[in-house]
């Protein structure tokens, strides 16, 4: 008897975990698309993710190298055209999207992660804790990032995205934290919150079921932020040669491209595919992040 | 000691004490001040500190390579070698790591900042003299430019908010933010400098054709070389002017002293001038100050691309060729004129802006 | 009415100091409360009244627990109490807090019943979430607004100034509390509304024997409140006067509450005040700078060398006054009543 009790009430916990989620997911897709400006971004991107886990399989990337068909016109078999090498400028672009997009989240969830913990800690437990912890910041915010990500590139060869995205997290977590411990100390003054402590609310609870949720918009907001920053910094590691990990991410194909000597018409041609890819997911990433803080802030509607 | 008699001489504290009180007083005073220098001076304290331990990550026997190559590059025995290596780098494997650390600071005070391995009596200090000047040139004539042009025009179109200005100021923005300056600067390139071959594509000047000096044709040379860079930064630049300025306004315009002055009957024009724009543009003289201290990071791809010799340029190639003591000494002299820029920046802000208070 | 009984909670020479932010190099000191004395008796009404900045809403946030006294013990049901996680009483709850700015007391994004759920969930672990539901519904019903369902699942911006503060109150209460705290709690209600909400108050206190502490700078609403309770005048952080409410604003004893009640204009022909406030400068003093005699004293027109000493307190018939001058304050009732 008290066997199927408990199967039945772990069933129903899980059905109910589910349907929370359930709800969840479909919360967050009416937010993105509640705006014009989200709902353009956030579908592009959303285009990119399916590209990078689709693509390789419908369009493999084929590395045999064929000079005969150096340079090739635009055609169907090769949309791009060849670079060259012979290989297909198509299928590279896609094949990179992968490495890119992994790059891009990955910062951005180390970041975040890193950011809102020690902003929530620093603002919330105050006195020394915060101090040390702003120190800290403010060292990360000082030091230029592009050298020491050079000089760490340098260093420590990068061989998979998450190295990269590793270390891009170091510099950009520093903003993120600063500006969460200001919201949760105004926060903690605020009526809301102070009633919690008369109501003898556990700490966790207010951190987590009274603090967060209005931390949740400016969170969203700067994972989409990180996200662009995280692909112009590694995009720029890998202009420099530090990063050549993988032979069709975006920026490689472009240093690759550059190397070649830009005089030549058709090596500017090949540059320009994965640059263009990089910047319509700026683009994208840009209206999303401002199309999700009209939504939180309608106020600043300015056209 | 005479004895103190009971009148008003006694009752003075000793001089001594005086100043001492004084001394205090003055700190408490100017307290908002020497709270800010305190901070940047640990920041810089730590920045030092974390530069110097990441340069200890460096793999490999690193005092071997150098070894070996002042043993080619001057002729050396080995162990001749290995010393001047180790006193390079101020890295010796066995020496006890916080001495080390004490004996590099004692450098840096003295203001030795790093020399290079590679070539005799090139230390960083030489690099920063020779090329920071054509970093910051480049560097802050595209910030003036971008910021002058985005505060005029952004000051402009909040004022005719549902114009076509806004629009294409708003579309300006949008296509600006996407793209970072260095592929601006990639697209620059190859359009005028290789396809069009307008401007030329490498260098500050031509060394072959000119003479540096005072001379004209030196300077039109140099502007010559720097107008893509120059260019290419700028015109991205300009667009965060124009949209931070742009969203201060628009701030400003919505509140009710703005209102009144319009009930009062004052034109835009007078509103702009009186009251937008000097009110507008406090946060962003802040903002300017630490852009400008980030000037100091050189714009390391931008550099790259047109092969400008600044100090971002020889940063990277410094880093590349291993030579990893005066990369130490131009990162840390970029962090610490960072530091002190947005110190002074601190320190001058409340000067202009009433609002804030010190201490 | 001060009976037999035990009082629920006692505060004894409650001082309160704050420090000015800054580095403490010599730290200035704002002397907030000063040798605060109070008693409150379990299903009593105190009125706690004062012009703005003198500490009362200090004095309300000591009470809760939100600030802890520099000085000075608090007695609570009969046992002595430092702070606000003191594990002598069982679950602090029993003292609840209403706040002023409805608005800012609510969770911007939770909704109502997601607030209110909360609290009691905390106090009640075990309990389902059927016996929750069953809770919030019955305090739907108390404060009045039916049916919950409409209120229940909309954000504290979607509802209105009175509806919030009604909303304030169902969560106060919610846990059963034997003393709640009003720190102006009609202050930002439309006046029409006000009855309403200060009717509720009374049937709470009425029906299940809350004490209430009413903080307030509005007379008018404090005499309703407090029809049958006391009031404390407070002036400058100290508590200048304290009696019966009827008796005081009829014949207010201190030169202090004195002109507190000719400052409120009365629409009444009949009732012609005196034309000047009784008071010999509108300036107030500082809390940073202290006397050790009477803080009143730069504006009592009534003023003499004894008020340059410690301040004691005089009881008449119907107040206890803090003054050492009391035999030349007139002592009429303000206005004749009829």
């Amino acid at each position: 008897m008290e066997k199927t009790k408990n199967k039945s009430a772990f069933l129903t916990k899980t059905l109910e975990i589910f349907k929370k989620i359930g709800r969840g997911i479909k919360i967050f897709f009416t937010k993105m698309y509640s705006n014009k400006k989200s709902a353009i971004g956030f579908s592009i991107i959303l285009l990119y993710v399916i590209v990078a886990i689709v693509g390789p399989l419908l369009f493999p990337y084929d590395s045999t190298v064929n000079t005969a068909n150096k340079y090739l016109a635009p055609s169907l078999e090769h949309p791009f055209g060849t670079d060259w090498m012979g290989l297909d400028v198509f299928r590279q672009v896609i094949s990179g999207t992968s490495s890119v997009l992994q790059v891009a989240f990955f910062t951005a969830f180390l970041s975040i992660a890193l950011g809102t913990v020690l902003g929530i800690l620093s603002g919330y437990v105050g006195g020394w804790v915060d101090r040390v912890i702003m120190t800290i910041v403010n060292i990360f915010l000082s030091v230029p990032s592009f050298p020491v990500y050079l000089m760490m590139a340098a260093l420590f060869t990068i061989e998979t995205p998450i190295t990269m995205a590793l270390m891009i997290s170091i510099f950009s977590w520093a903003g993120l934290c600063r500006a969460i411990r200001v919201q949760v100390i105004s926060l903690k003054e605020s009526d809301f919150i102070q009633i919690c402590r008369v109501m003898n609310m556990s700490t966790g609870h207010i951190i987590f079921k009274e603090i967060m949720p209005n931390l949740f918009s400016y969170i969203a907001v700067n994972f989409v932020l990180i996200l662009r920053g995280s692909i112009l910094a590694s995009v720029g590691i890998m202009l420099v040669g530090l990063a050549s990990y993988n032979p069709t991410d975006w920026g490689v194909i472009i240093q690759a491209a550059r190397m070649r000597g830009l005089m030549n018409v058709n090596n500017v041609i090949i540059m320009l595919y994965p640059l263009v890819a990089i910047l319509i997911f700026q683009i994208a990433a840009l209206m999303l992040s401002q199309g999700l803080d009209e939504t939180i802030n309608p106020r600043l509607k300015v056209l | 000691m005479e004895e103190k008699t009971w009148n008003e001489e006694a009752k003075r504290p000793s001089a001594f004490k005086r100043a001492g009180r004084a001394v205090l007083r003055f700190f408490k005073k100017n307290e908002y001040i020497f709270s800010k220098i305190g901070f940047s001076l640990l920041t810089l304290a730590l920045t030092t500190i974390f530069l110097f331990f990441l340069l200890r990550q460096i793999p490999g026997d690193i005092v071997d390579i150098y070894a070996q190559q002042l043993q080619y590059s001057r002729g050396l025995p080995y162990e001749r070698a290995y010393e001047l290596a180790v006193q390079l780098l101020n890295y010796n494997p066995n020496e006890n790591i916080f001495a080390a650390f004490f004996r590099y600071v004692g450098g840096l005070l003295r203001g030795e900042l790093g020399e290079s391995y590679l070539q005799e009596g090139v230390s960083a200090n030489l690099l920063i003299e020779q090329r920071l000047p054509w970093t910051l040139f480049i560097s802050s004539v595209a910030l003036f430019i971008s910021f002058f042009l985005g505060v005029a025009i952004g000051g402009y179109v909040a004022q005719r908010r549902n114009g076509i200005a806004n629009k294409i100021a708003s579309g300006y923005i949008a296509v600006t933010g996407a793209i970072p300056d260095y592929l601006m600067a990639l697209l620059m390139v190859t359009l005028f400098a290789y396809q069009l071959k307008i401007f030329p594509s490498q260098n500050n000047f031509d060394i072959f054709t000119v003479t540096p000096g005072f001379n004209i044709d030196f300077i039109l040379n140099v502007l010559y070389h720097a107008a893509l860079p120059i260019l290419s930064s700028a015109i991205i630049q300009t667009g965060y002017w124009i949209m931070q300025m742009r969203g201060s306004c628009i701030g400003i315009l919505g509140s009710d002293y703005i209102f009144s002055a319009r009930a009062r009957g004052l034109s835009e024009r007078t509103i702009r001038k009186k009251y937008m724009n000097k009110n507008a543009l406090l946060p962003l003289v802040a903002s300017f100050g630490v852009a400008f201290g980030g000037l100091f990071g050189g714009s390391v791809l931008l550099e790259s691309i047109f092969n400008y010799p600044g100090i971002g340029l020889e940063i990277t190639a410094r880093i590349t060729s291993k030579d990893y003591v005066v990369v130490q000494g131009l990162v840390f002299f970029s962090a610490a004129m960072i530091i002190i820029v947005n110190l002074i920046v601190d320190l001058i802000y409340p000067l202009i802006d009433p609002r804030v208070k010190r201490g | 009415m001060q009976n037999e009984q035990t009082p629920l909670m006692q505060l004894k020479d409650i001082n309160m100091h704050f420090k000015k932010p800054g580095l403490q190099l010599g730290s200035k000191n704002i002397h907030v409360l000063k040798d605060v004395n109070l008693d409150i008796y379990p299903g009593e009404i105190v009125a706690v009244i004062g012009e703005s900045g003198c500490g009362k809403t200090t004095l309300g946030k000591i009470i809760t627990g939100l600030f802890r006294p520099t000085s000075g013990e608090i007695w609570f049901d009969g046992k002595k109490v430092s702070g606000l996680f003191d594990k002598k009483i069982n679950s602090y709850a029993q003292i609840q807090f209403i706040q002023q700015d409805s608005y800012a007391a609510l969770n911007p994004v939770r909704t109502i019943y997601q607030s209110l759920y909360a609290p009691i969930k905390t106090m009640h672990r075990k309990w389902k979430k059927s016996q929750i539901d069953e809770r919030i519904e019955e305090l739907m019903s108390l404060i009045g607004l039916q049916p919950s369902e409409q209120f229940l699942t909309k954000y504290p911006h979607q509802l209105s100034g009175g509806q919030r503060q009604r909303i304030l109150m169902a969560r106060a209460i919610s846990l059963d509390p034997k003393l709640i705290v009003a720190d102006e709690p009609v202050s930002m209600i439309d006046v029409s509304l006000r009855l309403s909400l200060l009717n509720l108050m009374k049937e709470l206190n009425a029906k299940l024997n809350m004490s209430f502490v009413y903080i307030s700078h509005d007379l008018s609403t404090t005499r309703y409140i407090a029809s049958s309770g006391r009031v404390c005048v407070m002036y400058l952080g100290e508590i200048v006067e304290s009696g019966n409410i009827g008796d005081v604003i009829q014949t207010p004893r201190h030169p202090y509450t004195r002109a507190l009640i000719q400052a409120v204009p009365i629409p009444d022909p009949r009732f012609k005040g005196e034309g000047k406030l009784p008071l010999k400068s509108m300036g107030v003093g500082s809390l940073e700078s202290r006397t050790q005699g009477c803080a009143f004293e730069e504006r009592c027109l009534y003023s003499c060398e004894k008020c340059f000493g410690s301040v004691k307190y005089v009881q008449t018939e119907t107040a206890s006054v803090l003054c050492n001058n009391l035999e030349a304050v007139p002592s009429h009732p303000i206005y004749k009543t009829d």
